[in-house]
């Protein structure tokens, strides 16, 4: 490896002074399901260069050189690229297809079942036939070790070195690739499993080893426990996937610094992602929403409700003062995974959704979906369920002729006969069958938007909503009409926005201290003295990691609650510059602390008790390097020229009627161009619908901004 | 089962649309058509979820934040109930309707804005018992009466003779906690501090008790401000005719379901192993009738209500009779008044099963079980297909209370722990999960050890405890807890500590729960199925293991691959597997 660190990509700036000679290119390569995309931006005038090629899934990396080479003919010069940040979907793929390595799992003696015990709870109250998912490790494979930790590190039963030499010679009959090690309150004493992993390490040196204080040392330890084993699991598939891609990326950019994209929105580099593979678990969503910031964020508003519509499911996420809310704990294929991750829910909702009807005769979609093959009817390729991209052909949202510059046409006829049972049923008419499906499928992402915004005292109306995805912008207007929104968003690039996003993304590590301390102003110290030991924590990282003082930062949070809760909420402590947070909280800090305590409470369940005691549960740093876009100031592109529409056809706004609809094609749109709905906007990899009434205007980033009712 | 109608129903008048925010707002054109509902009914689920999450989250009794023992719903202005969390567990679905009925008959013609009532008496409340308390809030729009948002909340004490008040030796109601008929709690929006004060007086920690209050008002008003906020969008009338049709939607479709059960009369008998006091080996008993897409159950023959806290009302016999018909026919249908209407239960008054005054229930939630393992064992014939072996069939509660010697300040733990769940037709039971009426998850060690003066010794697996079969059963689980540099007591309340869980279609028994006091002398005393208080010193510890599950098929089927794996997990003995599978 050896790779150094990110933070040297900081001079960049100060690059673009010396002129043009020395031209630098990020590039963001995002691995999807169906594509693998790329968004170059070269820093200092911000020219952007895209590219889209088909997923390699047998071997991703394949179609990340392939695309790599697609840019060098688009005169992206390789040599010239700092920085290239990547998005893997290789560890959720071997989770959802449950192909890891083969691991030990070494626990406290009485105690080797819990993984497989885990709450004790099945997934569904009523069904008899929906189990959770088998543990990653079989009992067969899960050693205990005698030992006992309790609560506040206590030491009830030393680790003997006799204890330390069995697990090792256990280990050693044992064919295996990788081990997790996950005691219990390791996580607030990690002397045993610091001592087990050093005698592993020293004896097996090919075992790749996880510890689950150093994966995330929180408590609750079946999630912490799973985290860890689904660590060691993944291991040996990412060891892989790194190897073959980093020599492909050292031959053909060999200036780029890497960085891999994580599931909390920041990179991380190859060394670290071959430790914490579990980090990229989640990452796939957590790129979009990192991109519609950016979007967002050079058009101008801060609160944003994401919206990306994809083929099987659509992923929302709640955006404030241009952060994403954090999640703490998710699951993959029924696997928790404790973790900071940015906050996506995903609803099976997207173009190829079914329309099928349910026992009760009401009409559902999804989340079964036609995928890509044989994908919606209109496909022709052997579909016949009616989905929702039939139903918008249907409506005349989308072309016959396919996307702009696609050599797929879609059969209007294929969709009318995948239709024909529903719109019998029914007793409508296709159209207002389709309409009905296309307002369906919007409820699905209503209630997911609900459930992150108004769930979380979050008024939606207070939002611009972004949308992206190959469908977002088809179905936005809905979506923001039926929540009350009135500013719509869509990016420059709607299908590529998660490859927008890894190119702005920071270099990011989250820190965790198990903390249970009572928020009185005698326990400041206690608590100053954790947040003291973050801060230092997170000094080593910015050093290991190469990062300039100039661009560090840390954000402190304290995970609360009212003594006897269960449920912790999080409130935001301190933020800045590492240097400027010793020390902190001062005594009369901590009423400020509780207020704010109060406030977060009031926002989540409506009310707050200003007399009951708080205690904090744990104590969380997050370490920013910095990272810079370059200028990518709004283009000037010339003066807004009256567009010709393409064509002009029938589309179904009304479940009844059609409108007559100018049709646009975007990238022939200027800067300052305004349209009065209804309109359709085509580009390569969207379809953007603007309502009767609305009224959609290019910005000077190349977003099209729409209001409701605007016209 | 029927819900007593106010004899002036409120008629619903429809108030005119507010303006949406454009011209083409979704309201524009939506009808009650199979899109229409949908849409609605996602809606109002939407609802009920937000309410139960708000109400986990912000609750203070373990059963409430950890255990989930709670419920949200939206019930119509008949107390019928419409749509209700999806995550409630399966006892809740008929209490709400008991709360209703009770509501109406009592203030049926006296409900106003602002009004907020309280209840947990199964007696003359309709509830199932004391710890569960339930709150509905009567919602109007431009002054007509448009439905009710509830609440159902177990909290952690009720009052009565002991911490919990769940604890078994009661003979009856009045031990057992406060009983609360119908009242107000909020009149015309204004606390009726008067009856908080006295509520609280009555129960253990009632600071506690108190946040528990507010969260379950807060989720209520939350509820009433987001269906009047439907109501705003969509127009009252169309939104109560929006209830009627769900309600009509989900009975055709259960009834539909019933209807592909062979016509006939199926029937099954089982035995509870105690009461607690001196009461052994009780029949339930069912008698199935089929016919067509009618189905009714009928427990005549089930033993006469006991001393002990193992009674139900009817109620909660009905809730189980619901579970179990979803569970087999139809797992994805909402619950809603349809189902109710559909499980038809007969139950002789003065029976374990529809107990009178002033029997004692607290634990009538092992009653359920075995109801519905009656249930199950009557239709696996007719079902056989899917009908599972029986499960661990308890809901085993160890209650471990004592001082804590380091701050001095009382303690009560309560867990429930989960154990086998049957084999089915095309695979192996789970091991070690909670079954059929409930689905409260475990207190992590950690949290329990930072909580109390405890420490758990084991937690796993115990072997050879599934039945054998073609398909075996799941394994029970094994707790060992000890209590540090204090004594303590330990309350222990089992089932199928003497009667095993059964297997089918030649499939073995699964093994049976116990429990134990196991003293670092290595003497060991095997306790009760109904310990009561046991002390505990600190040089000895509890050993809890809960009951396995039935086998299905004949053993000798088992393919060699299932063999294979039960002897390498040492989830069997080689003792156990040469014995069964010769």
């Amino acid at each position: 490896m050896g790779a150094p660190g990110f933070g040297h990509n900081a001079p960049l700036d100060s690059q673009r002074t010396e002129g043009a000679k020395r031209v630098s290119w990020i590039v963001g390569v995002d691995v999807g399901g169906t594509f693998t995309d790329f968004y170059a931006v070269r820093s200092g005038d911000g020219e952007i260069r895209v590219a889209k090629r088909p997923s390699t899934r047998e071997n991703p990396g394949r179609a990340v050189i392939e695309g790599l080479e697609e840019l060098a003919a688009a005169g992206v010069p390789l040599g010239g690229v700092q920085r290239l940040a990547h998005g893997t979907t290789v560890a959720t793929n071997a989770i959802i297809q449950r192909r890891g390595g083969r691991v030990v799992l070494l626990t406290t003696a009485g105690f080797r079942d819990l993984l497989e015990i885990g709450r004790q709870i099945r997934p569904h109250m009523y069904d008899l036939y929906r189990d959770q998912p088998p543990p990653l490790v079989p009992r067969e494979r899960r050693l205990e070790v005698e030992e006992r930790i309790t609560s506040g590190g206590r030491v009830v039963r030393p680790l003997g070195d006799a204890a330390v030499a069995e697990a090792v010679a256990r280990l050693a009959e044992i064919d295996a690739d990788a081990c997790a090690v996950c005691l219990l309150f390791a996580f607030q004493n990690p002397d045993h499993e610091s001592r087990l992993g050093a005698a592993i390490r020293a004896a097996r040196p090919d075992l790749r080893v996880s510890l689950s204080s150093e994966v995330q040392p929180e408590f609750r330890e079946f999630e912490r426990c799973s985290t860890t084993v689904l660590n060691a699991w993944l291991q040996p598939v990412m060891d892989e996937y790194m190897a073959s891609l980093e020599a492909g990326l050292a031959e053909r950019v060999p200036n780029a610094r890497i960085g891999i994209n994580q599931s909390n929105g920041g990179l991380m580099s190859p060394a670290r992602a071959r430790a914490l593979p579990v980090r990229t678990a989640l990452s796939g969503p957590a790129a979009g929403v990192v991109g519609a910031i950016d979007a967002g964020g050079r058009s101008g508003p801060r609160d944003l409700i994401t919206l990306d519509m994809g083929g099987t499911s659509a992923d929302v996420s709640l955006v404030r003062d241009l952060r994403a809310d954090v999640a703490l704990e998710r699951a993959v294929a029924g696997l928790p995974i404790r973790l900071p991750s940015i906050d996506v829910q995903t609803v099976g909702a997207g173009g190829g959704s079914i329309a099928w009807f349910d026992r009760d005769g009401l009409l559902k979609v999804g989340p079964e979906s036609a995928g890509a093959d044989p994908g919606p009817a209109c496909y022709g390729r052997g579909g016949t369920s009616p989905t929702v991209t039939d139903a918008n052909l249907l409506l005349g949202r989308l072309s016959g002729r396919g996307l702009l510059g696609g050599r797929m046409t879609l059969d209007r006829d294929r969709a009318a006969r995948a239709f024909a049972g529903i719109a019998g049923e029914l007793g409508y008419q296709v159209e207002r069958a389709a309409h009905g499906t296309i307002g369906v499928v919007v409820a699905n992402m209503v209630r997911a938007i609900r459930t992150i915004s108004v769930e979380r005292g979050h008024d939606p109306r207070d939002f611009t909503l972004v949308a992206f995805g190959g469908a977002g912008p088809l179905h936005a207007r809905d979506v923001a009409a039926a929540l009350g929104i009135r500013e719509l968003l869509v990016p420059e690039v709607p299908g590529i926005v998660c490859a927008q996003g890894l190119v702005i993304a920071d270099l990011k590590e989250d820190f965790v201290l198990g903390r249970r301390v009572e928020l009185r102003p005698d326990t400041a110290g206690e608590l100053a003295a954790a947040m003291a030991e973050l801060v230092q924590r997170a000094r080593t990282w910015f050093e290991e990691e190469v990062i300039p003082e100039a661009d560090r930062e840390v954000e402190i949070d304290f995970d609360a609650r009212y003594v006897g809760q269960n449920f912790e909420l999080r409130v935001p402590v301190a933020s800045g510059p590492p240097a400027a947070l010793d020390g902190r909280p001062a005594p009369d800090a901590v009423a400020a602390i509780k207020a704010r305590f109060f406030e977060v409470h009031d926002v989540a369940y409506g009310y707050h008790n200003p007399d009951d005691p708080v205690e904090v549960v744990n104590v969380r740093l997050t370490a920013f390097g910095r990272t810079r876009r370059g200028a990518a100031e709004g283009r000037a592109r010339g003066a807004p020229e009256p567009p010709a529409p393409v064509e002009v056809r029938p589309v179904w706004f009304d479940p009844h009627a059609p409108d007559d609809t100018p049709v646009f094609d975007r990238s022939r749109l200027r800067s300052g161009v305004e349209i009065a709905g209804p309109a359709i906007m085509e580009q390569l990899d969207a379809t953007t619908v603007v309502h009767p009434g609305d009224l959609a205007r290019v910005d000077a980033h190349s977003n099209l901004a729409i209001t409701l009712g605007g016209a | 089962m029927t819900v007593t109608v106010p004899s002036t129903p409120p008629t619903p008048s429809a108030p005119s649309a507010p303006s949406a925010p454009s011209a083409r707002a979704p309201s524009a054109g939506f009808e009650l058509d199979a899109v229409g509902l949908e849409i609605l009914s996602n809606a109002l689920r939407s609802i009920t979820d937000e309410c139960f999450f708000a109400l986990m989250k912000s609750a203070y009794s373990t059963n409430i934040k950890e255990r989930r023992d709670h419920s949200a719903s939206i019930m119509d202005v008949r107390g019928r109930l419409v749509a209700q969390s999806e995550q409630s567990l399966p006892l809740h679905i008929a209490s709400m309707s008991g709360l209703m009925e009770s509501v109406l008959a009592k203030f049926g013609n006296d409900l106003h804005d602002g009004d907020l009532f309280v209840a947990n008496d199964p007696y003359v409340a309709g509830g199932t018992h004391l710890p569960d308390v339930n709150l509905a809030l009567p919602v109007f729009s431009g002054g007509t009466l448009v439905g009710f948002v509830c609440n159902i909340a177990h909290h952690a004490d009720i009052g009565g003779m002991a911490p919990g008040s769940m604890a078994g030796g009661m003979t009856e109601i009045f031990q057992e906690g406060l009983r609360i008929p119908v009242v107000r709690l909020f009149r015309r929006g204004e606390l009726q501090q008067d009856l908080l004060d006295l509520l609280l007086l009555n129960v253990r920690v009632p600071h506690e008790r108190r946040g528990d209050y507010f969260a379950q008002i807060a989720a209520c008003r939350l509820g009433a401000r987001r269906l009047l906020e439907l109501v705003e969008m969509r127009g009252a009338g169309t939104v109560m005719r929006g209830f009627d049709l769900m309600m009509e939607r989900a009975e055709r479709r259960l009834r539909d379901a019933v209807a592909t059960i062979p016509d006939g009369a199926y029937e099954f008998e089982d035995r509870l192993d105690s009461d607690g006091t001196d009461h052994f080996d009780l029949p339930i008993r069912v008698r199935i009738e089929v016919a067509g897409e009618r189905i009714r159950f009928d427990f005549t023959g089930t033993s006469e209500q006991v001393p002990g806290n193992m009674n139900t009302t009817v109620n909660a016999t009905h809730a189980s009779a619901c579970y179990a018909l979803k569970a087999l026919l139809d797992p994805d249908i909402p619950n809603s008044q349809g189902v109710l209407d559909v499980a038809e239960v007969s139950a002789p008054a003065g029976t374990i099963v529809n107990a009178v005054f002033p029997a004692s229930v607290a634990a009538r939630a092992n009653t359920c079980q075995r109801i519905v393992d009656v249930i199950f064992g009557a239709l696996a014939k007719a079902l056989s297909d899917r009908v599972p072996a029986a499960a661990n069939g308890a809901n085993t509660t160890a209650v471990f209370a004592g001082t804590n010697p380091d701050t001095g300040v009382p303690y009560v733990y309560l867990e429930t722990l989960g154990g086998g769940m049957g084999a089915r037709p095309d695979r192996d039971g789970k091991d070690a999960v909670q079954v059929h009426m409930t689905n409260t998850s475990n207190l992590p060690v950690e949290a329990i050890e930072m909580e109390y003066p405890l420490l758990v010794e084991e937690y796993g697996l115990v072997p050879d405890s599934g039945g054998a079969g073609r398909r075996r059963g799941g394994l029970g689980l094994r707790r060992v807890v000890r209590p540090l540099g204090h004594d303590c007591t330990f309350n222990g309340l089992g089932e199928r500590f003497r009667h095993e869980p059964w297997g089918l279609a030649g499939g073995g028994t699964g093994a049976r729960g116990r429990f134990a006091i196991l003293g670092d002398n290595g003497a060991e005393r095997t306790l009760g199925d109904k310990s009561g208080d046991i002390p505990i010193r600190s040089d000895e510890r509890v050993v809890i293991e809960t009951p396995g599950a039935g086998g299905l098929g004949p053993p000798a089927k088992r393919g060699a691959a299932d063999l294979d794996a039960d002897r390498r997990s040492g989830k069997f003995s080689a003792e156990y597997l040469a014995r069964h599978y010769p």
